[in-house]
């Protein structure tokens, strides 16, 4: 139990208001316990909480004496499952459109698909008294119904969407007279955004007498209902200073409360034995901090002597603000709403270890029963998710390790079979691409990533140079180890200052543990031939497995870092989303 | 008449894991940015970081267009003297030229080597050139990098300025090459 064991150093840190902590703080969920939820169960990645709220007009009519009496239903399919309800708004009265007030609150999570189903019930007037929750549904009248993805709400750039609504999921709409539209809109709930930088000075502190030592740090507390002040930060510890000036504060709204909420800053001195001793307290809130900074005057310290008769002694030391600034730490749906894309990019691998398509065990068999081989699964996985936040929804595709028709062996040939364009329309144009490349090339080899990494690096660096907001994510799906592997980290350091990640799935059996080399957050940076090193880890590699059930696949934890890579990219450039 | 050299600002935000033989570097450490030796800027010292030292330092320098690579040599001030202990060469292609447009920021890291050639840590930098003067921010980006392309390989003619009252009946300047230049 010794104090000589205890981590000094440690004690001595800053805690809390480090940049780290506030910029990674506001970053993450607004809620710590949903967060940890999530980790706790193997996601990663960022989820905001989101609010939609609904409204709809020219609901058909269904009452004889009155108008209908709206109420909707939510429902989130899981893909292939069946839907499951999770809210219902109020009933709104004698409306054909109607506003619901109800709002309903989703987590988004960036990585997978979140297919919604709403249902509008015509409540009938025995059931307004009733708790919406205890109203059953097939003693109503159904009005209609719409689905859509969470993602398409929130790549408009209103986060609103109309959807219309029709009376059976899968008939055309010209065969029944419209039946009114829904309109869904998305809120992000994030309390705060904006992270205060503070520098705090003190002058002339002094403990006991003006001769004895003194070892400085600040602690500040926000103050709750109960009274009881809250530690939200500590500032590292100086060593002997009478005026001490700590090192930048950063602070979070959503750590304090509001920018008006009191705050009790503490002054102690360090003492190796963890008993600090109080030597004075201020109380202010941000607002007040603010003010003091643009006067540049000084705030008297007091100190509470305890059991002393002279409650709040007045201490000759002054608090003074020397820096005060506010700053906007935007979100991945910040940037979408100002108009940010994310472009997909596919390659896929032709060669000859994948084994000879016609035949069942080949990686590239395509089965007439319909069910998908490893390259298509990994394709849907990825390109589902992504497609929602292409606008124009054309992708590039290539195929590399083959000979296209009569031709020497290509390492970056366009899946289309064009000579001049490498686009596709949507995932089907990529599947569809791809099994007729199947039929045109003779696999061949050897596996290198060079060429189509450069490519896509080219389109990228050339989207930057029309002043794009276009980030980009190349997805390579490949059978085998790569062959030229300094090349290819050639390739990807050239690549990693550009907006571009690359996602690397690797199918079938081979031992893929080189490639984990390229992801560097199982390695090292990659260094190039030339001496260059990688400006930040663009490559993540997974190795694809069925994963049947419930649990989430490797492919989804690929993709939840995605947001993450493209804030890091907008935020070290100081790029803000224009709305 | 135009400049022959750009402005680079070059930010030298931080190095990692610097050794002296084979112990980490305590602190004392600086970056010298140099396109030829007499033309070099400094850093300010980093007393802390050891051998992680970060200086986020901004600084400006005059590049000749014909320059082909700015070094960037990490120092450290030992009791021994000030020693070199790793450099590296940024080759100018890695932040112009290609098709990165003008004013981009480029964030770039480097392999340190000593001078007996071994590794030695990494530096980081970001970079942006700006535009010589004779390039004006009017023109679209396709036809500037088309003009770095070429001004990369040759210094421009120095224009002859024709004096009043003789007609010498010729004119030179810089060839340029228009968008509409196949």
């Amino acid at each position: 139990m010794g104090n000589c064991f205890s981590d000094e150093a440690g004690g001595k840190a800053a805690v809390g208001g480090t940049s780290s902590a506030a910029g990674g703080g506001a970053a993450a969920a607004a809620n710590d316990a949903i967060d940890y939820y999530f980790k706790s169960r193997g996601f990663h990645g960022i989820f905001s909480q989101i609010e939609l709220s609904f409204s709809a007009t020219k609901l058909r009519d269904r009452d004889v004496l009155s108008k209908s009496d709206p109420m909707v239903v939510v429902y989130t399919k899981a893909k292939d499952g069946p839907p499951t309800e999770v809210f219902r708004t109020e009933v709104v009265l004698n409306s054909l459109n109607p506003t619901w007030i109800m709002k309903y609150a989703i987590t988004f999570q960036f990585e997978v698909v979140q297919t919604l189903l709403f249902h509008v019930y015509d409540v009938d007037t025995q059931f307004h008294n009733v708790d919406v929750k205890m109203i059953k549904l097939d003693e109503q009248q159904f009005l209609g119904e719409a689905s859509c993805a969470l993602s398409e709400i929130l790549t408009k750039s209103n986060r609103s969407l109309t959807l219309d609504l029709v009376q059976k999921e899968d008939s055309t709409i010209s065969s029944h007279p419209h039946h009114g539209q829904l309109l869904v809109h998305a809120e992000e709930c994030i309390s705060s955004k904006t992270t205060t930088e503070m520098i705090l000075r003190c002058s002339d502190l002094e403990h006991k007498d003006l001769f004895s030592r003194i070892n400085p740090f600040l602690v500040i507390s926000k103050t709750v209902e109960s009274g009881i002040p809250i530690p939200v930060c500590k500032t590292e510890v100086l060593k002997n200073d009478h005026n001490p000036i700590w090192k930048p504060i950063f602070l979070n709204i959503q750590q304090v409360g509001s920018k008006d909420s009191p705050l009790v800053i503490e002054f102690y001195n360090f003492n190796s034995s963890g008993k600090h001793d109080l030597i004075g307290e201020a109380r202010k809130s941000l607002a007040d901090l603010e003010k003091l900074h643009s006067s540049g005057k000084g705030e008297i310290l007091f100190s509470l002597n305890a059991g002393g008769h002279d409650r709040n002694k007045v201490l000759k030391s002054q608090l003074f603000v020397d820096k005060f600034s506010e700053s906007i730490q935007y979100t991945f749906l910040d940037y979408l709403k100002g108009g940010c894309e994310l472009n997909f990019m596919v390659a896929i691998d032709f060669t000859a270890s994948n084994g000879n398509p016609r035949l069942p065990d080949s990686l590239h068999y395509l089965d007439p029963t319909g069910r998908l081989n490893a390259y298509q699964q990994a394709i849907v996985e990825v390109g589902e998710v992504l497609q929602f936040y292409d606008s124009d929804k054309r992708f590039p595709a290539w195929g590399f390790g083959a000979r296209p028709i009569d031709g020497p062996v290509s390492h970056c040939f366009n899946l289309n079979g064009s000579n001049n364009h490498c686009e596709v329309d949507g995932i089907q144009g990529i599947m569809m691409s791809y099994s007729s490349a199947l039929l045109n090339v003779s696999l061949a080899g050897p596996t290198l990533f060079g060429p189509v990494i450069s490519t896509a690096a080219l389109i990228a660096s050339q989207s930057l140079a029309n002043g794009g907001k276009k980030y980009f994510v190349l997805l390579i799906i490949t059978d085998g180890v790569v062959t030229d592997l300094q090349e290819t980290k050639d390739a990807i350091v050239k690549a990693s200052d550009l907006p571009l990640s690359i996602l690397i799935v690797g199918v079938g059996g081979a031992d893929f543990k080189e490639m984990e080399i390229l992801d560097a957050d199982k390695g090292e940076r990659l260094e190039s031939s030339t001496g260059r090193v990688a400006s930040r880890d663009i490559v993540q590699f997974v190795s694809f497995r069925h994963i049947q059930g419930g649990q989430i696949s490797v492919v989804q934890g690929l993709l939840a870092e995605l947001p993450t890579q493209f804030l890091t990219y907008m935020r070290s450039r100081d790029i803000q989303p224009n709305f | 008449m135009g400049s022959t050299s750009r402005t680079l600002e070059i930010t030298v935000l931080s190095c990692e894991d610097l050794r002296i033989g084979r112990k980490w570097v305590k602190k004392n450490t600086y970056v010298m940015v140099r396109t030829d030796p007499l033309n070099y800027r400094a850093t300010k010292m980093d007393t802390e970081g050891g051998a992680y030292p970060s200086w986020n330092q901004r600084l400006s320098i005059e590049m000749p267009l014909h320059e082909r690579f700015i070094t960037l040599e990490v120092h450290c001030k030992t009791a021994s003297g000030d020693k070199t202990i790793g450099t590296a060469r940024m080759p100018a292609t890695d932040f112009m030229g290609g098709y990165l447009p003008e004013n981009y920021l480029n964030f770039l890291s480097y392999r340190l080597r000593d001078a007996k050639g071994e590794r030695n840590g990494i530096v980081n930098v970001s970079v942006k050139a700006n535009l010589p003067e004779y390039l004006s921010s009017n023109d679209n980006d396709k036809k500037v990098s088309e003009i770095n392309a070429c001004s990369m390989t040759s210094k421009p003619a120095p224009a002859i300025p024709i004096e009043d009252g003789k007609n010498f009946g010729f004119v030179t300047g810089i060839p340029i090459w228009s968008k509409n230049h196949v």
